[in-house]
């Protein structure tokens, strides 16, 4: 009995450590799985160093010197001695080692005298190491920086309150030191600025820096009130591509190997050939899964895998439908794709059992009318999707995660990125043919380098110059052509189903005459951690010249939002110079860091009393960086009240589908400021358009044409400048003159506009698609107003419009197999891609 | 005896919950046969005449059928990929449809598509197969052939 229970005991114990250690195991995964990543890179670092020396010229142009803190005494010496490996160790395959040094919080002293820090020292051996060291030393309020071209991690620190860390992965765990700074590094190191407890510590502690011999984690001291040093755009652009080149950039095999857009422009309507080439690097068969954009209008209505010199077109289908028979299809081993739609601008393409060396092309095609303001038109191409920010616990937004972290953010849609030190080999090539109609008298396009040729004045070919090519900002050509129009506004369709028509209905020229009423303008700036450096710098640019265009019977009030929301003042205060130089100062002061809370934006600037006297205006400057567009877009119609809002979209590849939207539920217009853009331009614009009064109550006479189902169902207020485009169909043929009235203050306006609904009209074959997409949006749009309408079921509305046009959506998708062989074995890659230009990795990517 | 029955016990509460997961795990997974891929290749007959033009509907009146995918014939001017009417699609049955204006054109036999589907269950579905219209580069029907040949999976 006795041998029993002792063999009871041994094995109840056994099964219980062996539970203790799969439990452990699993809890540490995440963990762990961080240490690798990070250890891997480090040992990249040891490789680096010697090649990115001391004579290599500091990507911001500045010295640690320049900044009023000393570096290391002789930064050669130091160098050199990094790059000595130590003994018993090759400089290329050295362990990792870190040394970190810091300062501790000011102790004071017994004698009454002035607190000194102390300084103190860990020399740790690997990152597990240090991230334990930090958590000795809450002080730091985590990892400030990391040794190489790392950059650091720091950023959303600070104002991050307890319980986000879920749903902000590394940004809640590892938060960095609030308010400090970082700046380009110098030959594969990088320097923290934190305030300092006393000059004469951190002078001797610089010193000691200068005798370490392995990768360090270095916080330096700044002297005090000495501002931080800016952000140089080498440390801005990390992940963009630019920085890559200077570091010798690691190259990733990923299964996406080049993408070839052709764009052809009838009068304002793109019909856009993409074609997307995957091609398997590996020695095993692998499904590929690429997250990409495309315009938030895009009707995307044609889908074909290409296998070799076979093309099969896709079919489009109810989306689970066509997710199930793809899963199966990839499980019994056929070469399978998948198309489907997670926002309006946001697609995913899966391509199950590419099989080694292998290359499967998938050609999609859509048709998109383009945007039009200030006599420009504007063809976009979206190529990133910005890193979004989704509320803590939501779980069907867009996650940010570094390459090879998939399910890290636990969104359903998840985008991978690739680290700032790495490049994969895609590429992409773009070709647009415009074909204006009449005289194109400029083109412009800020975004990338492009080269021209014409064909005759009407028509333009225009190419992404290939010096150009790295996919990682949105594609943005203006054009600007003779008169003030086109040579027709309308455009027609006839098939079996009957007539489709778009028109572009422009604001009258008299609006032009006519001064606007006093305003209360609330200027809503994101300051997440999104918008640090260039995008957050153009916003405040914006504003402040905003601020200067105030009339003196205006009033204006300043809101800042990242996890929480703050403003200028309690409520608006008066345009006067004094106001406004305040105004300038409090917005000089922000800065980006955070979550984006956009929520909290929208609250602080429609929920207080509304002043009856003066229209109000709220302009909100944001990349839209966020994974909960809905539950945005459904507080600003419940909040919106006589506000209107004119968005400004900012950085390089922003989220149009929620700054399109916000302004139109807001009644009023949306300005895109690139990176490259002028901002000057932009407000300028804005306020031209908002100098006047608008068109407003617009109703349309359609003559002697049956016209039904129009889009958009009401018609928007017409803005000088700012032509709007109505989607509709029609039955016969005659010409007739449709009239548009309107409110223009305490009077009424007509406008005429003779039209020719017969033979002569111009076509264009995509218009039922351009109608059934403006359907489906109007659809969308009538979900978010009312969400909680079980009696319409208008997501079968959705799905059913779709599929009879043939149209991607959020309820259908495409899918093609190849039915006629299989294939052995699988796994899955994630096309990763680079963060936008201009946006952080390490503030935005969970890693 | 005592020994044997409890390690036998805490094998049992072991291994119970592990074997209890698999069947759970394969029965969400179509049984092999069940659920299958394979095309139809769908030829046209024009005899003598240039095909230039073609339009043909085709539903399985028996058996359960998706289609998953659509791809040109054999001749080079019916290489590329037909287009389908999605409406028709709807009420499961597809028609598919494509021209040529060029002069290089199949006369005789000639496979004009090939069409993936998705077959559930065991019973080999009955197809039938509508040839709409065949014309001629003049734009003048005849009354052209159409034939269906089941493929298999390599």
């Amino acid at each position: 009995m006795k041998r029993v229970s002792s063999v009871l005991v041994v094995v109840i114990g056994l099964a219980l450590s062996v539970a203790a250690l799969l439990v452990s195991c699993l809890s540490c995964s995440d963990y762990k799985k961080r240490y690798d990543y990070l250890n891997v890179e480090h040992q990249s670092l040891h490789q680096r160093v010697p090649e990115s020396g001391p004579d290599q010229p500091k990507t911001d142009g500045t010295t640690a010197e320049d900044a009023g803190q000393k570096g290391p005494s002789d930064p050669q010496s130091a160098m050199a001695d990094k790059s000595a490996a130590a003994p018993g160790e090759s400089a290329t395959t050295a362990q990792p080692r870190v040394r970190l040094h810091y300062y501790s919080e000011p102790v004071p002293r017994d004698d009454g005298s002035s607190p000194e820090a102390q300084k103190m020292e860990a020399r740790v051996y690997d990152i597990g190491d240090l991230l334990d060291a930090l958590a000795e030393h809450p002080e730091l309020g985590g990892m400030a920086g990391y040794g190489g071209m790392m950059g650091g991690m720091g950023g959303y620190g600070g104002q991050v309150p307890p319980g986000y860390g879920q749903g902000m992965g590394m940004m809640g765990g590892m938060g960095g030191m609030g308010g400090m700074a970082m700046r380009g590094g110098r030959g594969g190191y990088h320097y923290i600025n934190a305030e300092p407890p006393s000059m004469s510590a951190a002078e001797g502690i610089l010193a000691d820096l200068a005798s370490v011999r392995e990768d360090e984690i270095w916080v330096v001291a700044r002297p005090k009130g000495e501002a931080p040093p800016a952000a140089g755009p080498a440390y801005e652009t990390l992940g963009s591509g630019a920085m890559l080149a200077q570091i010798q950039e690691k190259k990733v095999p990923l299964p996406l190997k080049h993408t070839d857009v052709k764009g052809k422009v009838s009068g304002y309507i793109a019909t856009v050939e993409v074609v997307q080439q995957f091609q398997n690097p590996f020695s095993e068969k692998i499904e590929a899964v690429y997250v990409f954009p495309l315009p938030e209008n895009a009707a995307v209505n044609e889908f074909i895998m290409v296998i070799g010199d076979r093309r099969i077109r896709g079919i489009i289908r109810e989306r689970q439908e066509a997710e199930r028979i793809y899963v199966e299809a990839r499980r019994q081993g056929y070469v399978a794709s998948l198309l489907t739609e997670e926002r309006p601008n946001i697609f995913t393409q899966k391509v199950a059992n590419i099989e080694p060396g292998k290359q499967i092309d998938v050609h999609i095609k859509y048709f998109n009318t383009l945007a039009y303001a200030d006599g420009w038109y504007e063809f976009t191409f979206p190529m990133a999707v910005g890193p979004r920010f989704n509320p803590p616990c939501s779980t069907d937004g867009v996650g940010a995660v570094g390459r090879g972290h998939a399910g890290l953010s636990g969104q359903s849609t998840e985008v991978q990125y690739l680290r700032p030190n790495e490049r994969s080999g895609h590429d992409i090539s773009l070709a647009v043919d415009l074909d204006a109609g009449v005289k194109i008298e400029e083109v412009a396009c800020a975004s990338h380098a492009i080269e021209k040729s014409r064909a005759g004045s009407e028509r333009l070919h225009v190419q992404l110059s290939p010096l150009d090519n790295i996919p990682n900002k949105d594609f943005v050509l203006r054009f600007r052509v003779a008169g003030e129009t086109i040579k027709s506004a309308l455009v027609t369709h006839r098939d079996e189903r009957g007539g489709f028509f778009t028109l572009m209905l422009y604001p009258p020229q008299s609006l032009e005459c006519v001064k606007r009423a006093p305003m209360e303008m609330v200027f809503v700036l994101d300051c997440s951690g999104s918008m640090n450096g260039q995008p957050i710098a153009k916003s405040k640019e914006a504003v402040k010249r905003a601020l200067r265009k105030l009339g003196p019977d205006d009033t204006f009030q300043v809101v800042r939002f990242s996890v929480g929301a703050s403003q200028f003042g309690p409520e608006p205060v008066a345009a006067t110079a004094q106001n406004v130089q305040r105004a300038i100062a409090y917005v000089d002061a922000l800065q980006g860091e955070g979550g984006t809370m956009m929520i909290e934006g929208i609250k602080a600037a429609l929920d207080f009393p509304h002043d009856r006297r003066r229209l109000r205006l709220v302009s909100f400057m944001t990349d839209g960086y966020i994974g909960n567009e809905m539950q945005i877009l459904g507080e600003i119609h419940q909040r919106l009240g006589d506000a209107r809002i004119f968005s400004f979209g900012i950085g390089s590849s922003v989220n149009r589908h929620l700054l399109d939207r916000m302004a139109k539920l807001g009644k009023g217009a949306v300005a895109y400021i690139g990176l490259n853009d002028n901002s000057t331009e932009a407000v300028d614009s804005f306020y031209n358009c908002i100098s006047h009064p608008a068109l407003t109550d617009v109703q349309i006479d359609w003559g002697r044409m049956e016209v039904s189902e129009v889009y958009p169902r009401r018609v928007p207020d017409l803005f000088v400048g700012r032509p709007i485009i109505l989607t509709g169909r029609f039955q016969g043929t005659t010409r007739t003159t449709i009239r548009v009235s309107g409110g223009l203050g305490q009077s009424e306006k007509e406008i005429r506009i003779p039209v020719e609904f017969d033979r002569t009209a111009p076509t264009h074959p995509g218009l039922a698609c351009v109608w059934a997409r403006k359907r489906i949006e109007d659809l969308s749009g009538r979900m978010i107003i009312r969400p909680y309408d079980t009696n319409a079921d208008l997501s079968s509305e959705i799905k059913q419009v779709a599929l009879e046009y043939g149209l991607m959506s959020a309820y259908t998708a495409f899918l093609a197999v190849d039915s006629t062989r299989t294939t052995a074995g699988d796994h899955g890659v994630t096309v990763a891609v680079p963060v936008p230009d201009g946006v952080r990795y390490d503030t935005t990517v969970q890693d | 005896m005592k020994a044997k029955v409890i390690g036998l016990l805490v094998t049992l509460s072991i291994v119970a919950p592990l074997l209890a997961r698999v069947p759970a795990r394969t029965a969400k997974e179509p049984a092999e046969g069940r659920v299958r891929f394979a095309p139809v290749h769908i030829y046209l007959d024009s005899g003598d005449k240039p095909l230039a033009a073609y339009q043909f509907e085709l539903k399985a009146r028996t058996g359960q059928i998706k289609i998953v995918g659509v791809e040109g014939g054999a001749h080079p001017a019916f290489k590329e990929a037909p287009y389908y009417d999605p409406a028709a699609l709807l009420n499961d049955r597809i028609i598919i449809a494509a021209f040529n204006t060029g002069s290089d054109l199949p006369h005789g036999r000639t496979r004009i598509a090939t069409i993936h589907l998705q077959i559930l269950g065991d019973a080999e579905p009955q197809y039938e197969l509508k040839l709409i219209v065949a014309a001629d580069p003049e734009g003048v029907s005849f009354p052209g052939k159409i034939i269906l040949e089941e493929g298999e999976s390599k």
